[in-house]
């Protein structure tokens, strides 16, 4: 089923083209940044959002898996690479590995990682539950519809599609196909009746939709786009402060100050790489801020 | 002026070598509700598909003949002109819309059609509005109801504007009440907006009535086209069955005036009132020779939630013996198909107890029951997966471990599906699939058989059918248990009726006494007869009675 929830918020009325702007942003400047200071702002400022959008319990299992993918990244980058000066472990040495070698650096850089890791996976949380996948296929389906349409067929035919291997699997099991017994290749082969009939019944089901987009004047000529989504000023403080965070983010990597050294020795930290770090992470939390505005004040609401 | 005009159109199907179209010649003047009647693979739905173009243009297969809409040849219209004239609605509400929200769907035809963005923003709030739509204009579509999805398919056809609305079988995937409302939506837009509509469907009793004219097809010809009345005529003398069973009763008995509403056949009735000397002799219900005393499925106590924290059956207690062919009728969400599914042992009960020949489903797999409850769900295609109609069968016996002792060739004699036994059953028509479906579960030799809504999309032969083909297993000793919405089904061959409601059994009984004096769950022909004679239900009766009214008409004109 559908996983977004319509919520009572400001972020959740946002324009399809704010909300994909701001969640565009925060994946660049993921992909650029290297310095953990960085990489924490943009998670704060992810995190915030997702709260003010009111997905905390969604976004909670993301942050348990990535946790635990985290630490196996800090585990796996601590034991295979040795580079780094400040020793915090001297192991035996194994067979393939070599001699263990723990370093600080190496954790720290499994640490920075992770984060950017956590960023990404709690932006795609953000997009799952607080947009609605229709508006965005709407805004991207004026440069390429028939992907669109596949996407939005698709979006539509997979929750039809596990109501129909339910069924399915319920009538096979009344006519005496056993699926959970047996050796695990003989349950893999019981199953085989069920995907037989899933398929059939869904090229017959495609043939019938064929049918009733034809009879709709699909591909009858070129086709206009539909939308009543409307941008409200809201949605153009958003835009902005997402640009300004993006100008800010490209300045500050030029400036050589979001990047950072790992290796052989942590580098220490800089006064002004810290200033716009805050500066941006202040910038990408614009939305939780207008949000909270937005549900405390009824004349900011009337406004935005 | 006629909208629609077709001479001499015959149409094969690719690779078909029978016609699906028989030199059809047609005009149909605007305006019009023009009903399309006949048996399942007659040429019904290949004749609305011809009027909207999408044979041959979807289809393939070869054509003669020509179609006219509004004077022009249907070949020489270009696509869009085409979709602009001619709306179709489909059957299935879940294999014609394409996409996630109700506003994007109904705005999707108008895409197609290049509409600017305003005007599309107009026509979807007026057509969403027209058709109570608007409170579900940001809806998921697959978390609507069928009767929702069949409105949102309605409601982005009728955004285009066209002049003609077809409609092939649009209720027959739906409860009644979503089915009514459709129909009621289809003949106001028919009354009020002056939209030219032609139907195509098999529960005659919602629309017959509705009609200014019907067609009767049969092997791709059109047999009878005529005022309502006078098909009911010509339908009842040429034994046809395809008219409402209260025009049947009344044309088949050779009654002078044919109803075609409760209403009319009341008003006939109430010439002929009081009725001397006239009772109804109630049938007692005979129990099948075969049948015991020993329960097949006890249930005592029995309490189901869904893990969702739904409390769907409360407190259900019943038992089913051999040679018992009972109804179980309910709203949706009654929790009729969750009591099936107790019985199969799909869902084990929360509290209580359901045992299947003194076994305790909660101790047995669904598996191991298999062979003594026979499960038909709602759609045929779930079962049919391999090459021939045989191997279904077989596939069936070796899942139970049982040889073939001559069981499938009985079977399929008595299915009659012995001549399609080498073809693949997704080759057959639905009335067909449904049989290989049910030939799949017999072939175990099943005690109990369940059936969850068998007739939906069954037109009226199949439907009888059906129904003789459950009398014949009751008749040998096996329990029948039916959930359906068909009242008609169940007056015709249940013995007993079971009511359900939030998930309780509400009342039970014979069908003598559950289906009369009730508004929604009664047959026409009780529905007829109310406070006239008492505890009519099934056709059989209601001859027997009409033809005691006509005899004693006839005693009084000689008398008099």
């Amino acid at each position: 089923m559908l996983a977004y929830r319509e919520k009572e918020n400001l972020i959740h009325k946002l324009h399809p083209l704010a909300a994909v702007a701001y969640i565009t942003v925060i994946i660049l400047l993921a992909l650029l940044f290297s310095h953990p200071v960085y990489l924490l702002g943009l998670l704060l400022a992810v995190g915030t959002v997702i709260i003010a959008s009111g997905n905390y319990r969604e976004w909670k299992p993301y942050l348990l898996i990535s946790l635990g993918l985290i630490t196996v990244i800090m585990l796996v980058n601590a034991v295979f690479v040795q580079a780094g000066s400040t020793v915090l472990f001297n192991g035996p040495r194994v067979p393939v590995l070599g001699k263990i070698r723990i370093t600080l650096e190496a954790i720290c850089y499994g640490i920075g990682m992770g984060i950017r890791l956590l960023v990404i996976t709690s932006v795609f949380c953000f997009y799952t539950y607080a947009v609605h996948p229709d508006k965005v296929l709407k805004l991207f389906s004026r440069f390429g519809n028939k992907s669109v349409l596949a996407v939005t067929l698709s979006t539509r035919l997979f929750p039809l599609m596990i109501r129909d291997v339910r069924r399915i699997t319920e009538v096979q099991r009344c006519r005496g196909v056993k699926l959970d017994t047996g050796s695990r290749w003989q349950r893999v082969k019981n199953r085989l009746p069920v995907i037989n009939v899933l398929l059939l019944s869904s090229l017959e089901r495609s043939w019938q939709m064929a049918e009733s987009m034809q009879a709709r004047g699909y591909g009858s000529g070129k086709r206009t786009c539909y939308t009543r989504d409307l941008l409200r000023p809201g949605d153009y403080l958003i835009l902005f402060a997402a640009v300004l965070s993006l100008i800010t983010g490209i300045w500050a990597a030029r400036q050589g100050w979001s990047a950072y050294t790992y290796y052989p020795r942590l580098e220490s930290f800089k006064l002004g790489e810290l200033k716009m770090a805050m500066i941006i992470m202040l910038a990408l939390t614009v939305p939780a801020m207008l949000g909270w505005g937005w549900k405390k004040w009824p004349l900011l609401k009337s406004r935005i | 002026m006629a909208v629609i005009k077709i001479q001499d159109l015959t149409y094969y199907y690719p690779e078909s070598e029978k016609p699906a179209l028989d030199n059809i010649n047609l005009e149909i003047t605007g305006g019009q509700f023009v009903l399309l009647v006949g048996g399942s693979g007659c040429g019904k739905s290949t004749l609305i598909r011809a009027l909207s173009g999408l044979i041959p243009d979807f289809y393939g297969g070869t054509y003669r003949g020509k179609v006219f809409l509004n004077g022009k040849e249907i070949r020489q219209l270009d696509r869009r002109s085409l979709v602009r004239q001619v709306g179709m609605v489909f059957q299935d509400p879940e294999s014609q819309l394409v996409m996630t929200n109700v506003e994007q769907e109904v705005a999707f035809g108008l895409e197609n059609l290049g509409l600017p963005n305003s005007l599309m923003k107009r026509r979807v709030m007026e057509v969403t509005g027209a058709l109570a739509l608007s409170g579900y204009l940001h809806g998921f579509i697959p978390e609507l109801s069928g009767g929702q999805k069949q409105k949102v398919a309605l409601a982005s056809v009728l955004a285009m504007q066209p002049e003609i609305l077809v409609l092939d079988e649009p209720t027959s995937q739906l409860d009644p009440v979503a089915g009514e409302e459709i129909l009621a939506m289809v003949r106001r837009l028919n009354e009020e907006n002056g939209i030219t509509v032609i139907l195509v469907e098999q529960r005659l009793e919602r629309c017959f009535h509705l009609a200014d004219r019907v067609l009767v097809m049969e092997n791709g010809r059109i047999l009878y086209d005529g005022v309502p009345e006078s098909v009911a005529r010509w339908a009842a003398k040429n034994k046809s069955p395809f008219i409402p069973p209260l025009a049947r009763l009344f044309a088949g008995v050779g009654f002078p005036e044919v109803p075609l509403t409760v209403k009319q056949g009341r008003e006939i009735l109430k010439a002929y009132y009081p009725f001397p000397g006239l009772r109804n002799r109630n049938p007692k219900i005979k129990r099948a020779e075969a049948a015991g005393d020993e329960c097949l499925v006890d249930i005592q106590n029995l309490w189901f939630t869904y893990p969702s924290g739904k409390e769907a059956l409360k407190n259900i207690n019943l038992k089913i013996r051999p040679g018992d062919f009972t109804v179980i009728m309910g709203e949706n969400a009654a929790g009729k198909t969750t009591l099936l599914k107790n019985i199969t042992g799909l869902l084990k009960p929360g509290r209580g107890q359901v045992k299947v020949l003194n076994r305790d489903t909660k101790k047995v797999s669904v598996e191991e029951l298999a062979s003594t409850i026979g499960y038909l769900s709602q759609d045929p295609n779930d079962y049919l997966f391999l090459p021939t109609v045989r191997e279904e069968l077989a596939f069936t016996l070796s899942n139970m471990c049982l040889s073939d002792d001559g069981v499938s060739a009985e079977i399929l004699q008595r299915l009659q599906l012995t001549s399609y036994a080498e073809t693949n059953p997704r080759d057959l028509s639905s009335g067909e699939r449904q049989r290989v479906a049910l030939a799949s579960v017999l072939v175990a030799r099943p005690q109990v058989l369940l059936l969850d809504e068998p007739t939906r999309g069954l037109d009226y032969r199949l439907k009888a059918e059906l129904g003789d083909i459950l009398l014949q297993l009751q008749a040998e000793g096996k329990a029948v248990l039916v959930v359906t919405h068909d009242v008609e089904f169940a007056a015709e061959y249940a013995e007993s009726i079971v009511l359900m409601a939030e998930g309780t059994i509400i009342a039970g009984g014979s069908k003598y006494e559950m289906l009369t004096r009730s508004t929604f769950y009664s047959p026409q022909i009780s529905k007829l007869f109310n406070n006239l004679v008492d505890d009519v239900v099934t056709l059989e009766q209601g001859r027997e009675i009409l033809t005691r009214l006509m005899v004693v008409k006839e005693n009084q004109v000689v008398c008099g």
